[in-house]
């Protein structure tokens, strides 16, 4: 009985398929070469995921992804690379990324080019070149604060380290070096101002050197000295709110500095943790960031403070403070332990944290802190590095 | 591929054991160590070299991450990628640019002065990816950070290793 029914029901199947082949015209045939493009903004739900192929670092990465879908074939908006522990930095105002990366002609041998890569944001294409002076630029575990745009997005800054630290300025205009700018004993770069640029010195200062429309320097000054890189050192990735810079430190404190646009003025710290919170401390990489509400995000280590070692190790919480009233305004448990955080921007921000139990990124909601998604299988392997899209 | 939650519950467990002492930490050591040349210039007791008879005992395998002189290391040991703790693999290039760290020899109950020199011009080895960061500090501090591809110096900048060279002992504060 049970056969006689499936033979009827496969009848009826095949007289439908031969109905539909007579009704129905065939699918057309398809142009070949259609290339996808990209909005000319990226909508704020949009994340650069760097993953830095830590295994194999010339086949460095950034993933585009678009956190608002539920699918890999949505999520994935498209990738450029970025070689051998190479930065980037996106300036939606130019519609372009700058991408610093290292080549050798042999793949890890040969002569070796140094070059800033420039993509254009809706074709994700390469489109011009500068090269950039030989052995210098920064290369290590990926870092937001390698390169700043400063004039108005007409001048790219680059962070040198080949130890001695510079600043090799880029006009983006003319895609041409302009200068190269000396920070003996300090490093990286904080933009201050729209000309001035500010770097962490070794000795606890901050150097801030302000710039001429050519790109000369115009005036050079040290702040005085508000933290010990022995004894009270604090992480080079500030959260920005306005003008003011919040250093987290590894004693879980974090520090404002004031850039006022042609210095860079330390104010008073505070503690992170509350009462009975003193062994929390931040740690991780990607560590910080802010909102578009003017709120700043820590991702916080429950047995980090005052562990020697413990401070790259990332942690189990996110925590949200306003920096004005020094309060701590919200809590986000991570499903299971957090590397690197990013935030995305507008009045609903989410929040993106690589997890790297299993190296996926997982999404919270900035506002409740409720656990939204995980997203992976995209490719990644060690996305060490987040950013939400500008 | 050893994970990095491998990795982060590895330096958890490790924060338990490493309360030694570390009276000798050389916090007076500045700078970057550029070029083997400058190495004698450095406030640091040069350690005797392997020909001595009397050379102090090590204890612990050299392919294991909690052997003594990876106390500050970040990277895949050299050990297990054809060199071994203080020299380079076949083929590869020693960076002669470095950062330091100072480590507890339990064997001698010595404080030493650790030159962590990248190996390279070859892919990463891959293999024993070791993250200990005991003494590490951010970049602003190159002298002892390892968060710096340290293959400055070398023809490559491609990353393959990393060595653990003893340097000197390190001086009581």
């Amino acid at each position: 009985m049970v056969k006689q029914g499936l033979f009827v029901a496969l009848l009826a199947a095949v007289a439908v398929l031969a109905s539909a082949q007579e009704t129905q015209p065939p699918l057309p045939v398809e142009p070949t070469g259609i290339i996808e493009t990209l909005p000319a903004r990226y909508p704020a739900d949009w994340f650069f995921v760097h993953d830095a192929a830590f295994f194999h670092m010339s086949d460095g990465k950034v993933y585009l992804l678009d956190t608002d879908k539920d699918s890999i074939g949505d999520q994935v908006k498209g990738l450029f690379p970025v070689s051998l522990m190479g930065t980037f930095i996106e300036a939606p105002s130019r519609g372009e990324i700058f991408a610093v990366e290292t080549f050798h002609t042999r793949g890890t041998r040969g002569d070796r080019i140094d070059v800033l890569t420039i993509w254009d944001t809706v074709n994700l294409a390469a489109i011009a070149e500068v090269m950039l002076p030989t052995g210098k630029r920064f290369m290590g575990m990926p870092e937001r604060v390698a390169l700043q745009l400063l004039k108005n997005d007409r001048w790219l800054a680059i962070f040198n380290l080949s130890p001695s630290t510079t600043v090799t300025l880029v006009d983006l205009d003319t895609r041409a070096v302009i200068g190269e700018i000396p920070i003996p004993g300090c490093s990286f770069i904080y933009a201050n101002g729209d000309m001035g640029l500010s770097a962490l010195c070794a000795d606890g200062r901050m150097l801030t050197v302000v710039l001429n429309d050519d790109g000369s320097e115009k005036s050079r000054v040290m702040s005085e000295a508000f933290f010990d890189s022995d004894d009270s050192p604090i992480f080079e990735r500030p959260a920005m709110v306005g003008d003011i810079a919040y250093f987290p430190a590894f004693d879980g404190r974090v520090q404002p500095v004031a850039m006022t646009g042609n210095a860079a003025l330390p104010m008073a710290s505070w503690p992170l943790f509350g009462k009975g919170e003193e062994a929390w401390a931040p740690s991780g990489i990607g560590i910080d960031s802010e909102d578009d509400l003017g709120r700043i995000y820590f991702l916080m280590n429950a047995e980090a403070n005052g562990v020697d070692g413990m401070h790259n190790a990332g942690g189990s919480e996110i925590w949200v403070f306003d920096p004005e009233a020094r309060r701590r305004v919200l809590r986000i448990p991570l499903q299971a332990w957090g590397l690197s955080l990013a935030v995305g921007r507008g009045e609903e921000p989410k929040v993106l944290v690589t997890n790297p139990t299993d190296m996926s990124v997982e999404l919270y909601d900035g506002l409740t802190g409720s656990f939204m998604k995980k997203i992976t299988g995209f490719g990644q392997e060690t996305p060490l590095l987040l950013r939400g899209a500008e | 591929m050893m994970s990095f939650i491998d990795r982060l519950l590895e330096q958890r467990a490790r924060s338990a054991a490493q309360q030694a002492p570390r009276r000798g930490m050389l916090k007076a050591l500045g700078g970057v160590l550029v070029g083997a040349s400058t190495l004698p210039l450095l406030p640091v007791a040069r350690a005797a070299g392997p020909e001595a008879a009397s050379r102090p005992q090590e204890s612990g395998s050299d392919t294991d991450c909690d052997y003594w002189r990876y106390c500050a290391i970040d990277g895949f040991l050299c050990s297990c990628c054809g060199g071994s703790a203080n020299t380079c693999p076949p083929g590869t290039e020693m960076s002669p640019v470095t950062w330091i760290g100072t480590c507890h020899n339990p064997a001698d109950g010595r404080n030493y002065v650790i030159s962590y020199n990248d190996c390279c011009g070859k892919p990463g080895c891959g293999a024993c990816l070791c993250q200990r960061d005991e003494g590490d500090r951010p970049p602003y501090r190159p002298d002892k950070t390892n968060d710096i591809n340290w293959c400055l110096g070398t023809s490559s900048a491609a990353y393959h290793c990393s060595a653990a060279v003893v340097v000197g002992v390190a001086f009581e504060e």
